[in-house]
């Protein structure tokens, strides 16, 4: 199955006839996203991302294991996306489909190709160990947009995250626990974010963050990646009818634009959190002093 | 042929009886039910469909060595179930493996951790401590490097419906992991056996820092030597488990297998050869040792057959535990309607839901002693605590069976 | 000791769903449900009278493998049982439950799921009944863990765990009928009886009988019985969601 049940003639007619008269079901004008909330859990790493009704949890892990062969001074970095039957009815569980294929392409090539993440400072001693970076996405409520809401949560993810420090003493790889030494934030190098445009009536129509039920509307589809700097890490028009050349060149500062507003949020999250770890990490931290005293 | 029978079933119509090969077919619940409650004017004990009483195990056998090109290796034949075991073993360097050089600061030095991590700290290696209790300290070495690595297969055509190329069915893969975490719990294999270790020559004066991890161990003077010793590979035993044929109860004949083919299984001398810097194994045959097993765990299985089964799903209004109890005794004069069945083959297994097993094992807490080390049961609510009681008895007779067979191979 | 917490139906698009939280393991599970559903192929041909029931356990930070295989089948194996698939609109459909660690330790290769496995199956239920699939009974569970001395610690940390002697979960329907049962380690059967009565207080209270039949749950060591906790999630939602009922002039 792993398809969505498709829409009536009547429900794409009257989204096509509302986005002729610039309106979208939602009331949103054509460039704006759907509110967006991003949330840190206890442990790092941990994120919540909550896109209109589109929901998702990201959950970034590290392990020490050995490098590749051909890449001793690199650590290793994946991204694992499974779409399960709880983000949406029509997919089935343990079987890909090609969303997901698609999903995780995308994904792979504006985070991890574009070296968000800085592989290099994940090795630890050359050729025989390094950091291996998982990012988890799991996806929990499905409506539309899940290639920029999961971009958002694993960069978030990745601000988030603090793996444990780890020093080389005689050839030998000491890990300390998390709560004897200051655990280390990951080396990110520049802050990539997708935006997904959806185009209608014969590209004349192009909105961004489309719902599931104008994702099935609509005729094609454009991923721009972009970072605040304003360089383009990844550009698409996978599938669907042409698009204009213009369409690319417009949109994509209409692009940078999001993506800048979209980190501030992002930003402002994890400022709220750390702020909040400071006040609760304090009383932990001296309580955590007196159990070592004791021993 | 075909007409003969024909004909034969024709001549059978009027009475509207059905020969019992058909009656199984039709009606498998009523037929199993019909063998087990027999009319009580009868007097005769209860009998499953397959001439076995209840608590009956199928007849067992097993062979070993018979792979050649096995370190170790069994065959056990459990009624029509068979499953074969070829345990392989192969080297696996420490240098090989990530975590290997990688020590974690003791997260929290109050706790009891047994699954210390302080792996190439030379004064907490214990020598060969074969006769005492437990080492706990490194045994976690076998689970953090994965070093039995247990793989079942349900062959093609070992049971109508598994067909040539399809994937590893689930319940291959949950038999694959039910076993890996019987050989992890019940620390069946030693470490110690299948580490291999570097011995360097004496030479001057110990510098190495002493922890007092281990504070038994520093005492011993005859430690002096083992502080030098160092971990150079391991032995990774590679058990693949491969169901010839399944006629029920694929997990007590696996492992049943698993067991005679560790028992089985020899592993050649190896050591670190500092010149060439690798593991040399020695081709001797007299040096090869066997594994030294912790006890002999033995896994019975059991499933309950409900008489109301079929019927009784709308009777939503189920009784309390404690009414079921007292009912239970009340009625038991009359008929029974439940009975759990031991060893259950294809046919019972498809009646069933409820599943129990037991693993036991009366050699490692000596005298006697029964220790279980597994006990699981689920997917209904018939057996509680004391039919559960009954069926430790049971496997616990059955632990003699299985020993008393294994033992003849050896 | 701090009870679990639960959430019914944080979720938009699946049926049913719910979120629980154990605090002393620091499991965190999110679950699904749908059903009833179309299964694809013909997966519903074995037994045409009855809902499929399938489950989907997906660890928080690691690829699936042979672990969850075999939790999922012993979940699906229990809850099979209470599923009333015979009910109208289930034969024939399937019952699609999805299970994902979203917070708190994943279970390692080889490592047993037991720890995780009373919250995997009360989010389960829970989610089952958000998504008001008939069920025969409500149940309960906990884990238990022995130490060398004998001591049973109720739902251990991962590093009580794994110091344990043996571990042992269990599971009681409301009706106090032991539905599930699952010990590794080694034990003996005294050890296990009492176990089972401890986790049989845990889940159940005290079991003290009223005049009229009713079972009053009491309040002992353990605190409010899990049996409880579930109900009050339960009664939590319900509610809130008839809040502009109940509460209207």
């Amino acid at each position: 199955m792993n398809k969505e049940a498709s829409l009536s003639i009547a429900e794409r007619d009257f989204i096509l006839n509302a986005l002729r008269e610039d309106v979208r079901l939602d009331g949103r004008q054509a460039d704006q996203f759907r509110p967006l909330t991003v949330s840190f859990g206890e442990e790092h790493g941990h994120v919540k991302v909550q896109l209109g009704k589109t929901s998702l949890v990201v959950r970034i892990s590290s392990e020490v294991a050995k490098p590749r062969d051909d890449r001793p001074f690199d650590g290793v970095f994946t991204i694992a996306l499974e779409l399960t039957a709880m983000g949406s009815p029509a997919w089935e569980n343990g079987r890909q489909g090609d969303l997901e294929t698609y999903v995780i392409n995308v994904l792979d090539r504006v985070v991890r190709h574009s070296n968000a993440l800085d592989t290099e400072s994940l090795c630890i001693l050359k050729g025989v160990s390094c950091w291996n970076i998982r990012a988890d996405v799991h996806i929990t409520d499905y409506d539309g947009n899940l290639i920029d809401a999961s971009c958002i949560g694993i960069m978030a993810g990745l601000q988030h995250f603090r793996r444990p420090d780890a020093v080389v003493k005689d050839g030998q790889v000491i890990v300390y626990g998390l709560d004897e030494r200051v655990p280390v934030a990951l080396n990110i190098t520049h802050k990539p974010l997708s935006v997904t445009f959806h185009t209608f009536d014969e590209g004349k129509r192009v909105i961004l963050d489309a719902t599931r039920k104008e994702e099935q509307a609509s005729e094609a589809d454009v991923v721009i990646g972009l970072n605040n700097a304003g360089d383009v890490c990844y550009l698409s028009k996978f599938s669907g009818s042409p698009v204009d050349a213009m369409v690319f060149v417009n949109k994509s500062s209409v692009a940078l634009e999001k993506v800048k507003q979209i980190n501030g949020i992002i930003d402002k999250a994890l400022q709220t959190d750390l702020a909040k770890r400071a006040k609760s990490g304090m009383a932990e931290e001296s309580r955590a002093e007196n159990d070592r005293e004791i021993h | 042929m075909a007409q003969a029978a024909a004909s034969a079933a024709q001549s059978a119509a009027p009475s509207l009886s059905l020969p019992p090969s058909q009656f199984a077919r039709l009606q498998p619940h009523a037929y199993l039910l019909a063998h087990l409650s027999p009319p009580p004017a009868t007097n005769q004990p209860s009998i499953r469909a397959n001439g076995r009483a209840p608590s009956q195990f199928r007849v067992t056998s097993a062979n070993t060595g018979s792979l050649t090109h096995t370190n170790g290796s069994a065959v056990v034949r459990l009624g029509d179930t068979t499953a074969v075991c070829g345990v392989r073993a192969e080297i696996l360097h420490t240098e090989d493996i990530a975590s290997w050089s990688v020590s974690r600061s003791t997260e929290s030095s109050s706790a009891p951790t047994n699954k210390r991590r302080k792996l190439t700290d030379p004064t907490t290696k214990p020598n060969e401590r074969i006769d005492s209790k437990d080492e706990d300290d490194n045994e976690s070495h076998i689970q953090d490097f994965n070093l039995l690595v247990p793989n079942l297969s349900l062959s093609t055509g070992c049971a109508p419906g598994f067909i040539p190329g399809a994937p590893p069915s689930t319940l291959a893969q949950s038999l694959s992991h039910q076993i890996l975490t019987l050989l992890h719990s019940t620390r069946l294999v030693r470490a110690e056996d299948l580490r291999i270790w570097y011995q360097p020559p004496n030479l001057g004066p110990e510098d190495l820092e002493c922890h007092n991890e281990n504070e038994q161990m520093d005492v011993d003077a005859s430690q002096e030597d083992e502080k030098n010793k160092e971990i150079k590979a391991f032995w990774v035993l590679y058990i693949d488990v491969m169901i010839v044929s399944l006629a029920g109860n694929p997990f007590d004949a696996a492992w049943a297998a698993v067991l005679a083919a560790l028992r089985d299984t020899k592993l050649p001398r190896a050591w670190w050869d500092v010149d060439n810097e690798m593991v040399v194994c020695s081709d001797a045959v007299s040096e090869a040792r066997k594994l030294t097993l912790r006890g002999l765990p033995v896994s019975s299985s059991f499933c309950v057959f409900e008489a109301d089964a079929a019927s009784g799903w709308r009777a939503v209004v189920i009784p309390d535990a404690e009414e079921e109890k007292e009912l239970d005794d009340s009625a038991r004069k009359g008929n029974q309607r439940r009975w759990i069945l031991a060893d259950p083959d294809g046919y019972e297994e498809g009646l069933t839901q409820e599943r129990i097993c037991v693993v036991v094992d009366k050699e490692q807490g000596g005298k006697g002693k029964t220790v279980i080390q597994k006990l699981e049961k689920v997917g209904g609510w018939t057996a509680d605590a004391k039919e559960l009681k009954a069926l430790v008895d049971i496997s616990a007779q059955r632990w003699e069976d299985v020993r008393r067979i294994l033992n003849e191979q050896c | 000791m701090v009870g679990p917490t639960a959430t019914l139906t944080p979720l938009s698009r699946a049926d049913g769903s719910a979120s629980y939280r154990c605090p002393s393991t620091g499991s965190n599970i999110l679950g699904s449900v749908n059903a009833p559903v179309e299964l694809p192929a013909r997966r519903d041909a074995l037994r045409p009278e009855d809902a499929t029931v399938e489950v989907f356990v997906k660890p928080g930070t690691a690829p699936g493998g042979v672990g969850e295989r075999y939790i999922e089948n012993v979940i699906k194996n229990m809850l099979a049982k209470l599923i009333l698939g015979r009910e109208k609109g289930y034969a024939r459909r399937g019952v699609v439950i999805t299970l994902a660690t979203i917070g708190g330790e994943s279970v390692g290769r080889g490592d047993s799921y037991l720890t995780l496995l009373p919250a995997l199956i009360h989010t389960a239920l829970l989610a089952l009944l958000s998504a008001a699939v008939p069920l025969s009974m409500t149940f309960s569970a906990t884990v238990l863990a022995v130490n060398a001395s004998g001591e049973i610690t109720r739902e251990p940390s991962e590093k009580e765990a794994a110091a344990a002697t043996s571990l042992h979960a269990l599971a009681f329907s409301s009706k106090g009928h032991l539905l599930l049962n699952e010990s590794q380690g080694a034990f003996d059967f005294d050890t296990w009886e009492k176990v089972h009565a401890r986790a049989l207080a845990i889940c159940h209270g005290t079991l003290t009988r009223t005049s009229d039949g009713d079972v009053a749950m009491a309040e002992d060591v353990d605190g409010q019985p899990l049996e409880g906790t579930v109900r009050e999630t339960v009664e939590d939602k319900l509610h809130q969601d008839y809040a502009w009922k109940t509460d209207a002039p």
